[in-house]
């Protein structure tokens, strides 16, 4: 559309309407506002302004035709035919020396009475109509409602053609006919704006009172219809405009001297097609600018309406399936140095990822340091919005770009460093190397697939083997995840299967090449909490079956203590400490870390310590100065708040980022509480 | 799948029954005495008038009427031509494969262009090509069907002389004098209807690309080809699934207008005849099947809606 420009950019408070009828002063004058700055851009886009000029050019000059015409349309000049533009005919005139402006304000009188009559009648068809078929329901509404389909089974013009042959082609009857043909449509509408609101409880509570409902009912849907109806009215005004057109250019119009646009375009056609061909396009583009101006409005107030942005993140093209990386030169170089100790097989160095947003890019995670070893699963904990699912998604580029771009650090895996990979570099390694589960099994899941399908796509994107081969492998790989009728199963969609099938449907999608890292983000946030014990218990005991190494992401301390070998915590974009999962749990050496496991269900009443943990995690690009924890942090000093904290290795296996944390003793919870909660062994559900 | 058609063809049934009431009653729309109207007005002789009278029986209640014009209508027989004495149904039997034909070709054109442009613009918004698509799509909203198809005559048709500017040829005496014929008029209808379609599919493939499962597709090592195509494209078809259908309604409104401009002997020149003439058995006939021709053809949307779409299928 033409009518998106730079300045519609994303609305960052959601704007909650408030449906109470009784708002306070401040809700509504919130609410005043919100609307004010929709109405304010609807205003001010470029295509909204010249569609309303364009839009009162014609409305005004069609109601003072007569002052405003320079000539008479009808005036004949037969020494003047088919004259070109002239001062005294800005149009030129047509083949019987008619001006053509003229002719044109004069035409708009009769195109644009018959066009707001038709949507006025199918306005007030539709509201009899809608209002009844809501109100009364039952018989009456299902009658009136197929009624309403009747309706929208014609082809839209033949419905105006059939009514037309009977009742003639004057301006009314025109009208009429096409009425017949929008109120159909809008008639539903407005009965299922009536049946939203008869649910309502205030429309109940007011018949209780002995208020009629009708009138209740009549004064609530009015004002609800018309905006809820605006875009369809500017949609249909220009439908009715084509439309009458149409029809007045097969010669049905209105009979002249009523000759709207559509009859004159009929008229060009019919004497100066061969010969003065220019003479068709007058008529032509003011129905076409018209329409458009129309449609403009239209989509425009679709846009406000629904508050959805123009465009939904930042600006720019989107790079579909990559997360751009732009590192400076110099940053990378000093990412790496030179290294003797052997490599772990993951390698996350001083990672830094920026979304663009309406105020400008905003730092997400920064850097952001951990290694997965082979064969060891890592634990990647924080509270949400810490950072901790953008870094995991960021090692396969699956951030989508727009908004996200990676700006520093590298991401090494067996050495090689992803963030140089090019796409086909990437596609090898995803889903063979390092494979990806996600939190929600059934958004992630493809609907429109097969199980079957998606698996052996899975197997076949990586390995040259023949379909019927891997179909037997992907019956193999259902039944390493422990689910029932494998066989049979491969025909199923993802909607048919209960929420832990499909996350171990996943599991198995993600383990069908092999692949030496997992890589699990939350993967039972969406679980209920038996099926979560399952998919941990089958996570763990396939690291055991084959060598895979996994970083498992979640917000859960005491889900991550059953079964990791590593921790690494996450707060406000940045690691602030990696250890071996039973020296962390033991002995936290970062504050936040010690709250973090204080705050977890089943410690705090275990040890009767009160929550360390009051306030939030700061917002990206709302990160505190100095150390990001301190404004929550019991032990901040000074120096906490002045400058960013380095993440240290503190020893063999240990790092943390806190000035402090060589002098604090902080407590631990003793023994892994995890291990000690019963888990029930997985079995076929 | 068998249970889903079954299922909608029996939900037409009353939609039908009302259909063919409207257009029954179109008879009682007629001002003054019908049967004077219909048989020329003033300048009707008196025996004009009585052969109108017994020929649509209109002595009869209403009821009766429309009992008998309904009974008749469903054994095939629309009844006989005012003007002509031919019988309406013999008339749009023949004419009907010619309307068919040009509809067919136009959906057609609607999806060579509307695919690949929604396509592209789709997975690269903001792109040049892009910008190019929405143009054309928001025109092709504005632009009116007969203005196009004019200016496409005076441009291919009179001024470069690559197609006739109006005639027919029957497909079944000439396939290559037929598609010469009809591509213009089917170019005109179906350019309007793929420009709306390509909208439609960029908006559901700029959704449908933001999806978790689109995510997971990458993840897996997904091509761009088998991410965007099969994935892509299979799950924001549905939705434009569901304009197409409304679209063919337009597009069968259009085919009048354009079997008009470019005489073209289908159903639409036939229904304008019969306006002309005042000739109601023929426009009752001709609205009736152009009905039948629009459900059917939404129902064959539904139907392929129900294979892309797994829920409806099972359901």
């Amino acid at each position: 559309m033409s009518t998106e420009t730079e300045s519609t950019v994303t609305e960052s408070a959601p704007d909650t309407v408030a449906t109470a009828p009784a708002a306070s002063d401040r809700q509504s004058l919130r609410q005043w506002w919100a609307e004010h700055r929709r109405l304010r851009r609807f205003f001010l886009k470029a295509g909204v302004l010249l569609a309303l000029a364009w839009l009162l050019l014609v409305i005004v000059s069609a109601i003072f035709a007569p002052l405003i015409a320079p000539h008479d349309p009808n005036a004949q000049d037969l020494s003047h035919v088919n004259s070109g533009i002239s001062a005294s005919h800005w149009l030129g005139t047509d083949d019987l020396g008619r001006d053509v402006l003229s002719r044109l304000i004069w035409g708009g009188r009769i195109s644009m009475q018959v066009t707001f009559e038709t949507v006025g009648l199918a306005l007030v068809f539709a509201l009899v109509i809608g209002l009844i078929a809501g109100f009364r329901g039952g018989r009456v509404d299902y009658l009136l409602m197929r009624g309403a389909d009747a309706g929208l089974a014609f082809p839209p013009l033949v419905l105006a053609l059939a009514v037309v042959a009977v009742l003639g082609s004057g301006v009314n009857d025109i009208a009429l006919a096409f009425a017949l043909v929008f109120a159909p449509g809008f008639a539903r509408f407005v009965r299922g704006q009536t049946l939203a609101i008869k649910e309502e409880s205030f429309v109940e509570a007011s018949t209780s009172i002995g208020s009629s409902p009708t009138i209740i009912v009549i004064k609530r849907i009015l004002p609800n219809v018309l905006t809820g109806l605006t875009v369809g009215i500017a949609i249909a005004l220009g439908a009715a405009l084509l439309a009458e057109s149409g029809l007045s250019f097969l010669g049905l119009g209105p009979p002249p001297p009523e000759a709207g646009w559509g009859s004159m375009l009929e008229e060009a056609y019919n004497t100066s097609l061969f010969t003065h061909p220019w003479s068709l396009v007058p008529a032509g583009l003011v129905i076409a600018l018209t329409v458009l101006a129309f449609n403009t409005l239209g989509d425009a107030g679709r846009d406000t309406v629904s508050g959805t942005p123009v465009r939904k993140r930042g600006s720019g093209r989107p790079q579909r399936g990559l997360t751009t990386v732009s590192r400076p030169a110099a940053a990378v170089a000093a990412a790496d140095p030179p290294r003797t100790e052997p490599s772990a097989l993951l390698e996350v160095r001083h990672l830094t990822i920026e979304f663009q947003t309406e105020a400008g890019p905003v730092c997400v995670v920064d850097d952001a340091t951990f290694d997965v070893r082979a064969s060891r699963i890592v634990g990647l904990v924080g509270e949400s919005g810490c950072g901790k699912t953008v870094s995991s998604l960021a090692i396969l580029r699956l951030l989508a770009t727009p908004p996200a771009r990676i700006v520093g650090g590298s991401i090494l895996f067996d050495g090689q460093d992803l963030l140089d990979a090019d796409f086909d570099d990437m596609q090898n390694i995803r889903g063979r190397d390092i494979a990806m589960i996600f939190q929600d099994p059934l958004a992630s899941l493809d609907p429109s697939f097969t199980i079957g399908f998606q698996l052996v796509e899975a197997i076949r994107l990586h390995e040259k083997v023949s379909k019927a081969a891997a179909q037997a492998r992907a019956v193999d790989l259902l039944k390493s995840v422990h689910i029932p009728d494998a066989a049979r199963r491969l025909t199923a969609y993802p909607h048919q299967l209960s929420g832990g099938m499909r996350q171990r449907v996943m599991i198995a999608m993600a383990l069908s090449c092999s692949p030496r890292l997992l890589i699990a983000d939350e993967p039972t946030t969406a679980l209920d909490v038996t099926v979560q014990a399952q998919i941990v218990e089958l996570l763990h005991e396939l690291r055991e079956r084959q060598e895979l190494a996994v970083l498992f992401v979640t917000h859960d301390l005491a889900l991550i203590s059953e079964f990791s070998d590593e921790i690494a915590v996450m707060y406000a974009g940045e690691v602030v400490e990696h250890a071996p999962t039973d020296d962390l749990f033991a002995r936290p050496r970062h504050p936040y870390t010690a709250a973090l496991l204080a705050a977890t269900p089943g410690v705090r009443e275990a040890t009767g310590r009160p929550s360390l943990l009051a306030g939030h995690v700061p917002q990206a690009g709302h990160f505190p100065e100095g150390c990001r924890f301190h404004p929550r942090c019991g032990f901040a000093e000074d120096a906490c708040r002045e400058q960013p904290v380095a993440l240290e290795q503190v020893s063999e296996d240990r790092q943390c980022r806190c000035l402090r944390q060589a002098e604090l003793d902080l407590p631990g919870v003793g023994v892994v509480i995890g291990k000690s909660s019963e888990v029930d062994p997985v079995g076929a559900p | 799948m068998g249970r889903l058609i079954l299922r909608r063809l029996l939900s037409l049934v009353p939609v039908l029954l009302i259909v063919s009431f409207a257009i029954f009653f179109l008879l009682a729309l007629v001002p003054g005495d019908p049967a004077v109207t219909l048989a020329g007005g003033v300048s009707a002789t008196p025996a004009q008038i009585a052969h109108v009278r017994a020929q649509l029986h209109l002595n009869d209640p209403l009821i009766v009427q429309y009992g008998r014009w309904l009974g008749n209508a469903l054994h095939g027989n629309l009844g006989t031509s005012i003007s002509t004495g031919q019988s309406v149904s013999q008339q749009i039997e023949a004419r009907f494969p010619v309307t068919f034909g040009l509809v067919v070709v136009s959906a057609i054109v609607a999806l060579i262009v509307g695919i690949p442009v929604g396509l592209i613009s789709g997975i690269r918004p903001q792109g040049a090509i892009d910008g190019g698509a929405r143009t054309f799509s928001t025109l092709g909203l504005a632009i009116p069907s007969f203005w196009l198809a004019v200016i496409l005559v005076s441009v291919f048709a009179v001024h470069w002389k690559l197609f006739p500017p109006t005639g027919y040829t029957a497909i079944t005496s000439s396939f290559t004098g037929w598609l010469h014929d009809i591509i213009l008029p089917a170019i005109v209808l179906g350019v309007l209807v793929g420009a709306s379609l390509a909208r439609q599919l960029r908006a559901s493939l700029i959704d449908t690309l933001d999806t978790p499962y689109i995510r997971t597709a990458w993840a897996k090592g997904g091509t761009r080809r088998s991410v965007l195509l099969h994935h892509g494209l299979k799950n924001a078809a549905m939705p434009v699934v569901t304009v197409f259908g409304i679209q063919i309604g337009y597009l069968l409104g259009g085919a009048v207008i354009i079997e008009q401009i470019f005489s073209i002997p289908g159903l639409g020149t036939y229904m304008l005849s019969g306006i002309t003439d005042h000739d109601l058995p023929v426009v009752q006939g001709v609205a009736l099947v152009f009905v039948l021709f629009s459900m059917a053809m939404s129902l064959l949307v539904d139907i392929s809606y129900g294979f892309l779409n797994p829920k409806v299928r099972v359901a």
